[in-house]
């Protein structure tokens, strides 16, 4: 067969094709541009079996063209035509609210406990430095001058000292929202930077992990020293139940990428850190939406100082239990799991 | 095949065995890509706070929100998008793509998004710069944990039609390759000079029929007439 037959023949073929994607890829990009113009009439739409049957078709001609070494304008029209096709045939579809419900029902909680053991290493990493400097900074107050400058330091007795009702109820809805937006761009970025950091054999993830615990710990002691400790403590607590436990889940899908260049197993190390990539993402959608919740608490309900300590203190226990509940119980199978989780 | 050293093609196989190629797109197209994107960040931050900075502490909340959005979730939303090419990458005609040649899922545009941080470091995306001057696929960090690609759009076809010419058989039985390398240098034609067709019209001299008589490229151009089938 000649080249020119091969196309005489199979050229209506190739119309059809291309008239059915044509279709297809119209459809899809009016809906992306304005769902609500969908007025033009596109004409009858393409039989899914028929397109799926002259894709085939089209990958056996491409074949036979290439071996055949047909002139490279035929085999370029088939290549075209056979990618375009191939992108829409084996497309992934099943996105949308229930794809959304099933991640934060089941998938990412399984996630959680299935990196147990990053989890329980980012913990570490991320709790120690912090219960350490912590009680280094109480007993010697002075210390915290070396991972925070004097200004600093001042800000933050400013912020939670009984002098100046900083963070009291003279702020307004206004301010709330500036330290929601600082709060979003601030914490979140903090995450991701723990995740990312982990792409290095992990030692990223570990140092954003054990310094931002050194920060806080040191910060944390130092108030305590101060005697700023109720203000300070009832300030953070509800919030910290998604922020700290978001930094910690971060880092640990960080921890599981170095985990694949540092141990692949019996994968290639690229094979390895992309399927890690995968597994960690589903904790990263967690992480974002932890931080998300974070943020709002932080700005709206952890700073409103007309509400009494205890009440803060009281919810934030709720939250923390719930956060834990959730991580620990939510998506396991009906029969494994106590009356108690949901 | 000797062409593969050269030349930066990223081969992927369909289910169907169907070998794909992309074309993955270098260091100056994404650069410049990048700039594209960067200056219409800059100009919607701009045009946001001057909106915004007549809203005293609510506006200046709304915009660190949308600092943080355009630096994290930009690339993202426009990844995910059917033309999967945020603004930059669309002028410059990139598209990203999974290794397989799939659309790019959540997921992976994600992770390569959020591994931008690391492949920023240690200064101005110097670590991602070297990953694509070294890697052959173009991949940065990012793209390798996510298993992507950025690659070129519309790939440029090169090969126009045939010279009109009366068929004329060859001088002698050609081989498979020997077909395809004639028929592409006829496909060329519009391209090449004629003093370059000629030159290499020359070499193929020997499988013309010399009877036939007229220019090398002349001749030539009707065994390849005669090589697609016209009789």
């Amino acid at each position: 067969m000649t080249p020119l037959q091969f196309e005489a023949d199979y050229a209506p073929m190739w119309d059809e094709l291309d008239a059915a994607l044509a279709h297809v890829e119209a459809g899809r990009k009016m809906w992306s541009v304005s769902w609500r113009k969908r007025a033009a009439p596109l004409g009858e739409a393409p039989d899914s079996a028929r397109l799926a049957k002259l894709y085939r078709a089209a990958c056996e001609q491409l074949a036979l063209a290439r071996s055949r070494a047909y002139p490279a304008r035929l085999t370029n029209r088939l290549e075209s035509l056979t990618q375009r096709a191939h992108q829409l045939i084996y497309r992934r579809s099943d996105y949308g609210a229930a794809r959304l419900a099933r991640l934060f029902l089941l998938d990412f909680p399984q996630a959680v406990r299935d990196h147990w053991r990053h989890v329980l290493v980012a913990s570490l990493v991320f709790g120690l430095p912090l219960v350490l400097l912590g009680i280094a900074t109480y007993v010697d107050p002075g210390f915290i001058l070396t991972m925070h400058d004097a200004r600093t330091v001042q800000g933050y007795e400013h912020m939670y000292g009984p002098a100046a009702e900083a963070i009291g109820r003279e702020r307004n809805a206004q301010t709330d929202w500036m330290m929601f937006g600082f709060y979003i761009m601030n914490n979140i970025s903090i995450a991701f930077k723990c995740f990312a950091g982990g792409i290095f054999l992990g030692v990223g993830s570990l140092f954003f992990l054990a310094y931002n615990g050194i920060a806080a710990g040191s910060l944390a002691g130092y108030l305590t020293a101060r005697g700023h400790g109720e203000t300070f403590y009832s300030f953070v607590v509800t919030h910290g139940a998604f922020e700290l436990t978001a930094i910690v889940l971060a880092g640990a899908a960080g921890l599981r990428l170095g985990q694949a260049l540092l141990a692949p197993g019996r994968r290639t190390r690229r094979a390895a850190l992309e399927l890690a990539a995968r597994e960690a993402a589903v904790l990263v959608y967690g992480v974002i939406a932890m931080l998300l919740i974070a943020a709002a608490l932080e700005a709206f309900w952890s700073s409103a100082r007309w509400i009494a300590p205890a009440v803060k203190f009281g919810v934030g226990g709720v939250c923390w239990a719930l956060v834990i509940a959730y991580l620990a119980g939510q998506g396991r199978a009906r029969s494994a799991v106590g009356r108690g989780a949901p | 095949m000797g062409a593969s050293a050269l030349d930066t093609v990223f081969i992927t196989e369909t289910p169907e065995g169907i070998a794909l190629p992309l074309r993955p797109a270098g260091m100056m197209a994404r650069s410049f890509a990048y700039l594209i994107d960067a200056l219409l960040r800059v100009a919607i931050l701009i045009a946001a706070a001057s909106v915004l900075g007549a809203m005293s502490r609510f506006g200046t909340g709304l915009f660190m929100i949308l600092t943080f959005g355009l630096e994290w979730l930009y690339p993202v939303v426009f990844e995910l998008m059917p033309t999967a090419a945020t603004p930059g990458k669309r002028a410059m005609g990139l598209r990203v793509v999974m290794d397989s040649g799939l659309p790019v899922t959540p997921a992976a545009a994600l992770v390569r998004n959020l591994l931008r941080a690391a492949d920023f470091l240690p200064v101005g995306y110097a670590l991602g710069l070297l990953m694509l001057l070294v890697r052959p696929d173009f991949k940065r960090l990012g793209d390798l944990a996510a298993g992507t690609l950025v690659v070129h759009a519309t790939s440029a076809h090169l090969d126009g039609p045939l010279p009109s010419a009366e068929p004329a058989p060859p001088a002698r039985p050609l081989s498979t390759r020997e077909q395809a390398a004639i028929v592409a240098w006829a496909g060329r034609a519009t391209r090449l000079t004629p003093e370059r067709l000629d030159e290499l019209a020359a070499l193929a001299g020997p499988v013309t029929v010399q009877a036939v008589g007229g220019s090398p490229t002349a001749r030539l151009a009707r065994v390849a007439q005669w090589l697609v089938g016209r009789r």
